[in-house]
């Protein structure tokens, strides 16, 4: 390697976007040709929507802050939630909900439970959860797609005297195939969107993950045409099932990573933007600009964390986060640093929402709506982006949902082998990796190392245990039993699950339970394929 | 010569990324990936018996590494198959690597490991 290659130099990152197209020295007016501002752009807040959902940006209303928790049991994730509202987060999102199909006095919860996110088990663990917390003034999100989970947080609130309808949150339902007749009854995915289109109007009951996906290695273009097409299939999906499109669109929402490549990051967002607004104005007649215009939440990339060097780590994730700002999120959450060791200790998890403040509070990013708007860089890359993204989506609509899911997944494999031989061989630079990089001993003496980190505690198993062998003990069986029949009746007749599974939670069956049940009445398989019960992907 | 047999095992569903890309690492290099996928202890010393291997390689991902693998060893001395050698790759916390080691894990792959660095140790081209 030469002097000048170990200076960086000749850096050979930045020179092609990740979809593969070279990136120019400098942009010019010939690099948009056939452009037209009003036609491509208009303003922030309006059609098509490539300079965000408003006007005002984010003078009105910023940004949620919203860091992801889920740590021990409910306990010690409500203790986290709290310390992180008191000093200045302003959005739920709780990991680990829901994700293990069995109790945890079952012998598969050994050194899970507690360590992949907070464990519940029953109601009880959820009233737990939101201790201390306003349900009526913060958004929840819900991270995974649990429907036991997704009716506990209900009945919750119930208890609590609030209208589901005065409620604001999300859920990450994801659209999958499946489902019988023409309205896909038995399609539990679908049963959340009509359930919440009916009752919960501040609900999103679609959360699109493509940034988990993205983090597998795929490029910007993938993670956007993957997006949308599992967007597409979303509103044709509930179109099928008889609603009007207005009436749910709106709380589609979709979720995106952030990467290194800031300025295709920035173009990407404005790109998927534009682009759903049109789908949604122009295929699916959409009146309504609510149903238009894409809001998205991001998480920062955990794919370009490093455990070499990993205070390194705290600056790609303000990289990161400036990026999501640019574009326009809606919300946000910043992966904290030493999230390649553990999940994040307490003061990690302070530095990220730090991070988000410094942000918004200290620079000016955030004072100006779409602050690259009209760059000649990022109006090329947008419409690069857009005209990438709508070939894949072509040969995605061209083929069977299922064929299409396969695809998606084998170009998730294929982008994170590529990747991995890309640091490998040096062709990616990652520094403190394959480049810049120091003897562990050293980082240690350089104090380079966190000085902290989460470590699990066997005890929460235990205590998990004893909570729900008391929920069982105090718990009105009668009324255990006719929720559970009742359940399984509808499960075997397609109804919308919701209603009877808000019953089956009320009278405190656990997870583990409910999901035996559902099964003894339909089969593993059956479960697996109609999703939300049994989340194997999504967490 | 015969081909190294390898079981590549996960201890939670999600996040497989890294768990595909070593498996078509070592396919690559010739190695017989047997994909066990997310398994308990008792699955995966079953498959390991009946599928004859001579490694088990265990992504860590959401559980406690220690438990999880003296678990693991405790069923393969049991079943009277501590002969298996076994790798770990995953987050996996410095103070831990040490103790693994001591469970008689011969190498922790850490995030940042290259590809080459798992199929040397798996095909021997390493000193171990």
């Amino acid at each position: 390697m030469s002097r000048d290659q170990e200076r960086g130099t000749n850096q050979s990152v930045g020179r092609r976007t990740t979809y593969g197209s070279a990136l120019k020295p400098w942009y010019g007016p010939d690099d948009l040709k056939d452009f037209d501002p009003t036609r491509d752009l208009g303003d922030p807040g309006r059609f098509p929507y490539a300079r965000g959902v408003r006007s005002s940006g984010y003078r009105d209303r910023e940004w949620t802050l919203r860091q992801v928790v889920g740590l021990g049991t409910a306990e010690e994730t409500n203790q986290r939630l709290r310390y992180l509202f008191a000093h200045g987060q302003t959005g739920f999102s709780v990991c680990g909900m829901g994700y293990a199909p069995y109790e945890s006095s079952d012998p598969r919860s050994l050194g899970i439970l507690g360590r992949g996110g907070v464990w519940i088990d029953t109601l009880d663990d959820i009233a737990t959860l939101f201790e201390g917390i306003d349900m009526s003034a913060v958004t929840i999100n819900q991270i995974g797609s649990s429907i036991p989970v997704f009716a506990m947080i209900l009945a919750e609130a119930e208890r609590r005297g609030l209208p589901f309808s005065g409620l604001h949150g999300t859920i990450q339902n994801v659209m999958m195939p499946g489902g019988e007749g023409e309205e896909l009854r038995g399609n539990h995915c679908l049963d959340i969107i009509e359930f919440c289109t009916r009752h919960m109007a501040h609900w999103n009951h679609t959360s699109i993950s493509a940034r988990n996906m993205r983090d597998q290695g795929l490029s910007s273009v993938q993670e956007v045409a993957f997006g949308i097409y599992q967007g597409v299939l979303t509103v044709r999906a509930a179109m099928a099932r008889g609603l009007e499109v207005d009436s749910f669109a709106s709380r589609i929402t979709f979720f995106f990573s952030a990467e290194n490549e800031l300025l295709e990051e920035v173009a990407k967002y404005r790109a998927a933007r534009r682009l759903w607004a049109r789908l949604m104005r122009e295929r699916f007649g959409a009146r309504d600009p609510r149903s238009e215009f894409m809001r998205f939440h991001v998480q920062t990339s955990a794919l370009s964390l490093t455990l070499q060097q990993p205070l390194n780590n705290i600056v790609r994730g303000a990289i990161h986060a400036l990026a999501a700002v640019m574009g326009g999120a809606q919300s946000l959450s910043v992966n904290s640093f030493d999230e390649v060791l553990a999940i994040p200790a307490p003061a990690a998890a302070m530095l990220s929402l730090r991070t988000q403040q410094i942000v918004g509070l200290e620079t000016d990013v955030a004072a100006v709506a779409d602050p690259f708007g009209g760059s000649y860089c990022i109006e090329a890359l947008t419409n690069e982006i857009e005209a990438e993204v709508c070939t894949i989506l072509n040969k995605l609509e061209n083929m069977s949902a299922s064929k299409a899911w396969e695809l998606m997944a084998g170009e998730a494999d294929e982008a994170g082998y590529r990747r991995q031989r890309e640091i490998d061989e040096g062709a990616r630079t990652v520094v403190g990796v394959n480049r810049f990089r120091i003897d562990e001993n050293e980082e240690e003496e350089l104090g380079l190392e966190p000085r902290e980190v989460f470590t699990y505690d066997p005890a929460w198993r235990d205590k998990q245990i004893a909570r729900l062998e008391r929920v069982k003990r105090e718990r009105d069986t009668a009324r255990v039993l006719d929720a559970g029949r009742q359940l399984a009746e509808a499960y075997r007749a397609r109804e919308n699950i919701v209603p009877p599974m808000l019953e089956a939670v009320k009278a405190h069956m656990s997870i583990g339970e409910i999901t035996r049940l559902l099964a003894d009445a339909g089969g593993w398989e059956q479960l697996r394929s109609r999703h939300g019960f049994y989340i194997s992907n999504l967490y | 010569m015969q081909r190294i047999r390898f079981l590549l095992v996960a201890d939670s569903p999600g996040h497989t990324t890294g768990y595909y890309v070593v498996a078509r690492a070592l396919r690559e290099a010739g190695v017989e990936v047997i994909l066990g996928g997310y398994a308990q202890a008792e699955e995966i010393v079953e498959t390991a018996i009946q599928e004859d291997v001579d490694f088990i390689g265990y992504r860590i991902m959401d559980r406690e590494p220690l438990a999880i693998v003296s678990r693991l060893r405790e069923v393969l001395e049991h079943r009277g198959h501590g002969g298996i050698r076994l790798i770990v790759g995953g987050i996996v916390a410095r103070h831990d690597v040490a103790r693994l080691r001591a469970l008689g894990v011969e190498s922790v792959f850490r995030p940042g490991a290259k590809l080459s660095d798992i199929v040397a140790h798996v095909t021997g081209a390493s000193a171990r």
